[in-house]
């Protein structure tokens, strides 16, 4: 090794030390994903699958029959959810105003 | 005095070596502390901070690598062993560029690099998710790990040549290589089998961590289908590159490493169909863990097939004893998996269940299996050599007849999915809405198939009855599959405009702004059937060989070409033979075409030239095979593919489609919709508690 490369050796390895080492102010704490989060997006995704069957609908891929079958099915799927985020969050309101 | 730059390279890969070993450590402290709950002498979020700091410091360092290695070519630094063996001085300089990926330690080098690329881009963004990108960049460091240990102990890539004297020049570049399609292919087919590592890093971790919901599908979507789009280009690139410079007229051979290239690309495209399932109904949820497992497997697998001589091949370019490493990498990773599955496999439980055989979850389903079943008949006969020697001690190869007998029934199966899927219903399809949307299709095939046999094309009167069968079914399937797909475009457009009064389409594009998704997916099948029809071509090919003459001519099909001159050129890279044809179609010259055989004076190897005259109908393909050693006259031969450019365009398709994909949607808020002209049927007491929540959060319908 040469001199020519001994430098920026030197200069590239604490160059990586201070980046990976340098106290930094802001830190992201890892947040958990939570059930309520997971029930959230289960909702949207009902509501999109919801969307997109009124689409099919009106486009006329489905009869009427098989339309109503499908939307009360998700409907229902929407409502079990629904009710599960509202207890989870009557739970969290709950154990917020004990606290 | 030596050249400072591969100095700095070695230096820096160690350097890559210690950080990447320092973001697993810390990492998996970090997260075992926080999992726990057990404290650390420093806090496991600062811990998991330097964890990520170091996994983007690798990146820096891979960098500072890659760059001297090129800096090594570029100089023509002889006295590094890679960069003797894989340039010379008279090289362009853009093959001395693409000469990084050529060889072995080149190619570690740029899967390491991307790697770290692509590892950078994911902690850059780990503001998406941090607990859930924290696993995945402690995996990502992992592999990361393997592959600078590879650089380091056992495939240097800045090795020095032994005894320490750099010779005057280079002994070349391999001449299969020195052809443009060469410096992107490999690029993009890395850039593929790497990129797989990030849904797998994001997948084991999410298992791992026992992540509620779906969000990391999410996720990694755009990562999935960013690599791949990579992976078929790649792919694609390679079938172009085999056709234009191989010589033996054809794009697929079923070369080993052609093989390692398709397999993740057949589990990643089950993967993205699969997902779906889980997106839309919770469904399949282990399934798809061991989809995106197994897939970047065969990435790795691949990878050794290629780089490690694992089995002999035609683009095999590297060759060494790397393979034990590779070997034991996967089953590393196999037995990681295997054991995270079994941990958490009561997390991996499905919110729903199959309610139909017919239904949009069962097309998904039988993709899948087809998908798979091509997977694993791709898999045995490249490995058959392999096992045959095991067992028997003597290799018996698999030709591509084996692998046609199989693959073409598996691509005929997957077309007719391509077209049925979408008309499928969520959870079940009654008779009536089976009616209702096969008619038009059915009939599109029906009438193709007619009309075909009535122009010519009758399986029972050819030579090879199968082949043409094959193609009759093809191309009436696809008629049926594009039918399929304008209609479903049409009847989204007609209700977008009925809503916003805009024209047919005006209509179409907004439609396509709205659900990117969905009418991208459907482009890239366009795409896939569009492909299909270039395949089934090759059931005509026809060819001719001869020894040619000034003025003699060969007839083949409607085509005359005719021997115009031949002669010899030379440059300081290559000296050149070739020869030049007149082409003549009905009577009318068309063009002049001038195959080349070269032989390159650095590396005493040759290579040849294929002079091709494309249309949309046809490919006239001359290759010149050399010359008689009795007369001195050029051997050529001719061959009349059909259909060729339909494969190219079918790609060009396939990447607009996933372009759009991946696109976000236009959101339903952003979108100026009417309501409905026409009333849904009645209501349920559930839907009104549903609606009233989902015109508050939802928006308007997205078309």
């Amino acid at each position: 090794m040469t001199l020519l490369s001994i430098l920026p050796s030197i200069v590239l390895a604490l160059l990586c030390i201070a980046y990976v080492f340098w106290t930094q102010k802001k830190q992201h704490a890892p947040r958990a994903q939570s059930q309520l989060d997971h029930l959230r997006e289960r909702k949207d995704v009902i509501y999109e699958n919801l969307r997109d069957l009124n689409f099919e609908y009106r486009a006329g891929k489905y009869p009427a029959e098989d339309y109503n079958e499908q939307r009360n099915a998700l409907e229902n799927e929407a409502a079990t959810v629904l009710a599960r985020i509202a207890e989870l969050e009557g739970h969290t309101a709950k154990t917020a105003s004990v606290r | 005095m030596p050249h400072p730059m591969p100095s700095l390279g070695s230096f820096s890969l160690m350097l890559a070596l210690a950080l990447s070993a320092y973001a697993l450590l810390a990492g998996t402290l970090s997260l075992w502390s926080t999992a726990k709950g057990r404290p650390l002498a420093v806090s496991s979020a600062q811990l998991g901070e330097t964890s990520r700091r170091a996994g983007i410091a690798t990146f820096w360092c891979v960098s500072v690598a890659a760059f001297a290695l090129v800096w090594a070519a570029f100089s023509n630094d002889y006295s590094v062993d890679y960069v003797l063996h894989h340039t010379n001085r008279d090289l362009i300089p853009v093959y001395k560029f693409s000469a990084l990926w050529s060889g072995q330690e080149g190619s570690l080098l740029l899967w390491a690099w991307l790697l770290a690329t692509y590892g950078f881009v994911m902690r850059l963004r780990h503001k998406v998710d941090v607990a859930l990108t924290a696993y995945a960049s402690t995996i990502l460091a992992a592999i990361q790990l393997f592959f600078l240990l590879l650089l380091v102990f056992a495939a240097p890539p800045f090795a020095i040549v032994p005894g320490g004297i750099a010779p005057k020049d280079g002994f070349g570049l391999n001449p299969l290589l020195q052809y443009p399609e060469m410096v992107i292919h490999p690029p993009m087919l890395y850039l593929g089998y790497v990129g797989f590592s990030i849904p797998f890093a994001f997948a084991l971790g999410a298992l791992m961590m026992r992540y509620p919901g779906e969000k990391w599908i999410h996720i990694t979507r755009r990562w999935t289908m960013v690599t791949w789009l990579f992976l078929t280009c790649g792919i694609c690139l390679g079938m172009h590159w085999a056709y234009a410079v191989l010589g033996w007229g054809g794009y697929w051979g079923w070369d080993p490493v052609e093989n390692a290239s398709l397999m993740p690309w057949l589990a990643a495209t089950a993967f993205l169909h699969s997902v779906m399932m889980q997106e839309k109904r919770g469904m399949m949820k282990g399934w798809n863990v061991w989809l995106i497992f197994i897939t970047f497997m065969l990435s790795i697998l691949g990878t050794l097939l290629t780089r490690a001589g694992l089995v002999s091949s035609v683009h095999a370019f590297a060759q060494s004893s790397i393979g034990d490493w590779f070997v034991g990498f996967l089953l590393l990773v196999a037995v990681v998996c295997l054991f995270t599955f079994f941990l958490q496999r009561d997390h991996l439980v499905a919110d729903n269940k199959l309610e139909s055989l017919v239904s949009r979850e069962s097309s998904f389903l039988f993709n899948n299996l087809i998908l798979l079943a091509a997977c694993f008949t791709v898999l045995w006969g490249t490995l058959f050599p392999v096992l045959s020697e095991y067992v028997q001690g003597s290799k018996v190869t698999m030709g591509a007849p084996f692998y046609n007998k199989v693959a073409v029934p598996i691509g005929l199966g997957l077309l007719f999915l391509t077209g049925v899927g979408p008309l499928l219903a969520w959870r079940a399809t009654s008779l009536r809405s089976i009616r209702r949307n096969f008619v038009l299709p059915c009939l599109s095939i029906l009438v193709m198939a007619g009309s075909l046999i009535a122009t010519g094309l009758r399986p029972w009167e050819e030579d090879d009855p199968t082949s043409s069968l094959y193609s009759l079914v093809c191309f009436s399937l696809s008629a049926g599959v594009i039918t399929a797909i304008v209609t479903e475009f049409l009847r989204g457009a007609a209700v977008v405009r009925t809503q916003t009064g805009k024209n047919l389409l005006a209509s179409t594009l907004l439609l396509t702004r709205r659900n990117t998704r969905r009418y991208g997916g459907y482009i890239i099948h366009f795409g896939i059937v569009v492909m299909f029809i270039g395949l089934a071509g090759a059931a005509f090919n026809q060819s001719k060989e001869m020894e040619m003459h000034f003025g003699d001519s060969v007839q083949i099909g409607s085509w005359k070409l005719v021997c115009n001159s031949y002669s010899q050129d030379t440059n300081a890279n290559y000296d050149t033979d070739y020869a030049l044809m007149d082409v003549f179609h009905n009577g009318k010259k068309i063009t002049q075409l001038a195959p080349e055989r070269r032989f390159y004076t650095a590396s005493q190897q040759t290579s040849t030239v294929v002079a091709i005259h494309s249309t949309l109908s046809r490919d006239l393909y001359v290759v010149f095979e050399g010359r008689n050693p009795q007369t001195d006259r050029p051997i050529l031969k001719v061959f009349l593919n059909p259909l060729v450019n339909w494969i190219w365009i079918g790609v060009l398709i396939v990447i607009l489609g996933t372009a759009i994909a991946l696109v976000p949607s236009l959101t339903p808020s952003r979108a100026p919709v009417a309501l409905p002209a026409k009333a849904p049927p009645a209501e349920t007491p559930a839907f009104t508690a549903v609606t009233a929540q989902a015109k508050n959060a939802a928006g308007p319908s997205h078309a």
